[in-house]
C-alpha cells in the first residue's frame, strides 16, 4: 500500500500547519501563518497524490465508505481554502480550517486500511458522481460555515466595541461575507445534483426515488435551508449576520445527515 | 574614543525652545560645518525634527568635546545656564547607544510607534555621510539602529493600532469592509474631526465623497476642497441608501438620522453593510441605529474608547520593544568594547608578519634549489602555524575586552612581545 505513506505524510503536514496557524493566532505573527499556509499546500499536494494513486489502484473512487469520504472532504476543504487564500489577503481563516481538516483526516485514518468492503450496490459511475458531488458540496458548505462562525464573532466584537485584541486577527466582515456567499452559492448546485443522481440510482437499486430514510430526510431539510439562504441572498439581498447564521444551521443538518444519522437511527443508507 | 549624545526633546524642553534651537542651527550642511569645527570631535550626526534636536558624536574620551557641544546648543538656543541644565540631556557610551535605538524605534516619540521618525533618522544619517562627518563608529552604530528599528517594528505590535480618533475610524472601516476601494462616504455637517477622518479615508482608497450641510454653501465649499459632490440637506435620507460610510458632525441639538431612516436605507441598499460614525456632541444619529443588522454605529466616545485600548496595547508592546533594545545595546557594546584592543592586536599581528618575512628572507639561500610550488607551500605552512598560535590570544583579548577587563592583558602582551 504505497499510497498510505502519502496519506500519513499528508496527515503529518496538516498537523504541522494546524499547530503553526494556531500559534500564529496566539502570537499575532503573520509570518508564522504564511509558513503554515505553505505547509498546508504541501499537505494538500501529498493528499492529492494519495487520492490519485488510490483511485487508480482501486479502480473506483476512493470515497465509497465513510473513511474515504472523510479524507475526500478534508481534501476538498483544504483545496478550496487554498484557492480562496489567493483571493483574500487574510491568513487567519486557516487557523479555523486546518484543525477541521486534521480532525477529519484522523477520523479517516482509523478505517482506511480495514474499512468495510464496498457493497456491490455501490459500483457504477452514477454512484461515483453522487458521492463526488455531495462531498465537494459538503466541503464548500464546511468552509461557508467556518466563515459564517468567524463573521458572527467579528460582528459581535465590532458591535461590542472590542476591536483592539482578537478582532485584529480576524478578516474583515466584507471578506468573510464574500467567502460565505461564494461557498454557499457554489455548494448548492452540487448538493442539488448530488441528491438527484442519488435518487436516480435509488430507483434502479431500491425501486423508488425516495424512501423517507432518515439520512435522506436530514439531507432534504438541509437542502431546503440552503435553498432559503441562496434565495434570500440572491433575490432579496440578504447579507451578513442572518445569512451566516442560517448557513451554520444548515451545515449542522448536513453534518448530522452525513455522520450523526448512522449513530442514532436505523438507516438503509448506512454508507 | 567615546560616544556621546546630547540634545533636547519634547519631554525636556517646551516647544518655544525647540523651535528657537532648530531654526538657529539651520538646515542641511550648516550645522555640520559648525559641529565639525569643535575640537576633538571625530564623527558627528545632527538630527532635528519637530520634537527633538540631537547631536550624536564620536569624540576624544574625557576631552573637551562635550563642553564644545554644550556651547553649540546653548548659543543657538539662546539658553540661560539654568535653562540649559533643565532642558539638555547628555548620554555617554552605552546610554547614548540606547537612546539612539529608542529614538529610531519610535519609543521616544511623542506618539509612540509613529512611523516617520525612522525616515528622519535615515535622512539625518545620509546628510551626515554626504558631509563626510561619519566614520567607522557612527556607520556601524546607525546601521545597527536601523536594524533595531526594523526588529521592533516586525516583532512587536507597537505600530499596529491607530492612536487617533480619525485613524481609529479608518481602521474600523477596514475591519468592516476589507479594502476601501470603490466605497462612498457621506459627510454630514462640517467640523475638524469629520474633515480629518474624510482626509484619512480618502488616503486609504475611498473614491467618492458626498457632502451635505444645512447651509448648502458650506457643503459646496467642502466638496471643492475634497473634489467631492455637494448635495442638498433634504436629500440626506435618499443618499443614506447609496453610501457605505457616513460621518456626521452637525451642531444640531436633536438626532438628524433616526433608526427608521437607517432601516429603510438598508432595505433600499439590499443590506450592504453601512458604517455610521457620529462625531457630533450632542449626537446626530439615533443610538437605536446601532442595533440594526448590517449597520455599525460608533460615536465619539466609542472611537475614543478604541483609541484608549490601542494606547494601552502600545504600552504593553513598548515593554517588549525595550527588551529587544536592551539585547541589541549589549550586542553593540560587545563590538564597541573590542575596539579598545584592536590596536594591540594589529601590532601583535604586524610583529608576527615581520618575523615571518625576515626568516623567509634568511632562508632564501637554501630555498633557491626548490621549485616555485614547494617554496609557496612552505610559505603557506609557516603563515598558518603563526596564525594558529596567535588565534587564541587574539580571541582571548576580544573576550576579555567584552567583559571590560582587558587592560592587564593588553599590558602583559605589550610587555612580553615588546610592542610599542
Amino acid at each position: 500500500m504505497m499510497e498510505l505513506i502519502f496519506f500519513r505524510f499528508a496527515l503529518a503536514a496538516y498537523l504541522v500547519s494546524t499547530v503553526g496557524y494556531v500559534a500564529s493566532l496566539f502570537a499575532g505573527r503573520v509570518r508564522v501563518a504564511k509558513v503554515s499556509m505553505w505547509v498546508l499546500a504541501l499537505a494538500f499536494a501529498l493528499h492529492t497524490v494519495y487520492i490519485v494513486m488510490q483511485w487508480m489502484g482501486a479502480d473506483s473512487i476512493p470515497s465509497s465508505n465513510i473513511y474515504g469520504s472523510l479524507s475526500f472532504v478534508a481534501w476538498g476543504v483544504s483545496g478550496s481554502y487554498l484557492a480562496f487564500q489567493t483571493k483574500t489577503k487574510t491568513q487567519v481563516l486557516g487557523a479555523f480550517v486546518s484543525p477541521v481538516v486534521v480532525v477529519m483526516m484522523i477520523a479517516a485514518s482509523v478505517g482506511l486500511i480495514d474499512g468495510p468492503p464496498i457493497p456491490s450496490a455501490l459500483r457504477g459511475p452514477l454512484v461515483s458522481f453522487h458521492i463526488l458531488l455531495l462531498l465537494t458540496g459538503g466541503a464548500l458548505f464546511a468552509l461557508a460555515c467556518l466563515a459564517g462562525i468567524m463573521y458572527l464573532v467579528q460582528d459581535n466584537l465590532i458591535r461590542g466595541k472590542r476591536v483592539s485584541g482578537f478582532s485584529r486577527l480576524l478578516p474583515s466582515l466584507g471578506d468573510l461575507d464574500r467567502i460565505n456567499h461564494l461557498c454557499t452559492v457554489w455548494g448548492f448546485p452540487l448538493l442539488t445534483f448530488g441528491i438527484i443522481t442519488g435518487s436516480i440510482w435509488a430507483r434502479t437499486v431500491w425501486g423508488s426515488d425516495w424512501q423517507w430514510d432518515p439520512k435522506q430526510v436530514f439531507t432534504a431539510v438541509s437542502w431546503v435551508l440552503y435553498a432559503v439562504v441562496v434565495h434570500q441572498r440572491i433575490a432579496i439581498g440578504w447579507k451578513g449576520r442572518k445569512a451566516a447564521l442560517l448557513s451554520i444551521i444548515a451545515f449542522a443538518g448536513l453534518l448530522f445527515a452525513f455522520i450523526g444519522v448512522n449513530t442514532f437511527f436505523v438507516t438503509m443508507h448506512n454508507f | 574614543m567615546s560616544i556621546a549624545l546630547l540634545g533636547i526633546n519634547h519631554r525636556s524642553a517646551p516647544l518655544s525652545i525647540r523651535e528657537r534651537l532648530s531654526i538657529s542651527c539651520g538646515e542641511g550642511e550648516r550645522p555640520f560645518e559648525e559641529l565639525k569645527k569643535i575640537p576633538q570631535i571625530w564623527e558627528v550626526l545632527y538630527l532635528a525634527t519637530c520634537n527633538r534636536v540631537e547631536v550624536l558624536v564620536n569624540m576624544e574620551e574625557a576631552g573637551v568635546g562635550v563642553r564644545g557641544l554644550k556651547a553649540f546648543i546653548t548659543a543657538h538656543g539662546n539658553l540661560s545656564p539654568g535653562e540649559m541644565e533643565k532642558c539638555l540631556y547628555v548620554y555617554r557610551d552605552e546610554e547614548a547607544v540606547r537612546h539612539l535605538f529608542r529614538v529610531a524605534s519610535s519609543l521616544d516619540s511623542m506618539v509612540m510607534g509613529e512611523p516617520q521618525i525612522l525616515g528622519q533618522v535615515k535622512d539625518a544619517y545620509h546628510l551626515c555621510v554626504k558631509q563626510k562627518a561619519s566614520g567607522v563608529i557612527l556607520n556601524k552604530l546607525l546601521h545597527h539602529a536601523f536594524r533595531v528599528a526594523k526588529r521592533v517594528r516586525t516583532e512587536t505590535a507597537i505600530a499596529n493600532n491607530a492612536v487617533s480618533v480619525s485613524f481609529a475610524a479608518v481602521e474600523l472601516a477596514k475591519k468592516i469592509f476589507g479594502a476601501l476601494d470603490g466605497k462612498k462616504v457621506l459627510i454630514v455637517g462640517a467640523g475638524e474631526m469629520a474633515e480629518l477622518a474624510a482626509r484619512h479615508l480618502m488616503d486609504n482608497g475611498v473614491d467618492r465623497m458626498i457632502f451635505t450641510n444645512r447651509t448648502y454653501e458650506n457643503a459646496v465649499r467642502l466638496a471643492n476642497d475634497f473634489q467631492g459632490l455637494p448635495v442638498e440637506f433634504e436629500l440626506l435620507d435618499e443618499k443614506l441608501g447609496e453610501v457605505d460610510i457616513v460621518i456626521s458632525s452637525t451642531g444640531s441639538p436633536d438626532c438628524i438620522i433616526s433608526g427608521d431612516m437607517v432601516e429603510a436605507a438598508l432595505h433600499r441598499r439590499k443590506n450592504r453593510l453601512l458604517f455610521l460614525i457620529d462625531v457630533a456632541v450632542p449626537r446626530d444619529i439615533d443610538p437605536a441605529a446601532g442595533d440594526i443588522d448590517n449597520a455599525y454605529l460608533y460615536n465619539i466616545d466609542d472611537l475614543q474608547g478604541v483609541v484608549d485600548q490601542n494606547t494601552q496595547g502600545r504600552l504593553k508592546e513598548a515593554h517588549k520593544a525595550q527588551s529587544i533594545i536592551d539585547e541589541e545595546v549589549a550586542k553593540f557594546s560587545g563590538w564597541y568594547a573590542t575596539l579598545d584592543v584592536v590596536p594591540t592586536i594589529v601590532d601583535l599581528k604586524g610583529k608576527a608578519e615581520e618575523i615571518v618575512r625576515g626568516e623567509l628572507e634568511k632562508s632564501h639561500s637554501w630555498m633557491t634549489n626548490m621549485g616555485q610550488d614547494e617554496r609557496g607551500n612552505i610559505e603557506i605552512l609557516v603563515n598558518s602555524v603563526v596564525n594558529k598560535i596567535l588565534h587564541d590570544p587574539v580571541v582571548g583579548l576580544k573576550r576579555e575586552s567584552r567583559n571590560g577587563g582587558a587592560d592587564p592583558y593588553v599590558a602583559a602582551i605589550k610587555r612580553l612581545f615588546r610592542l610599542k
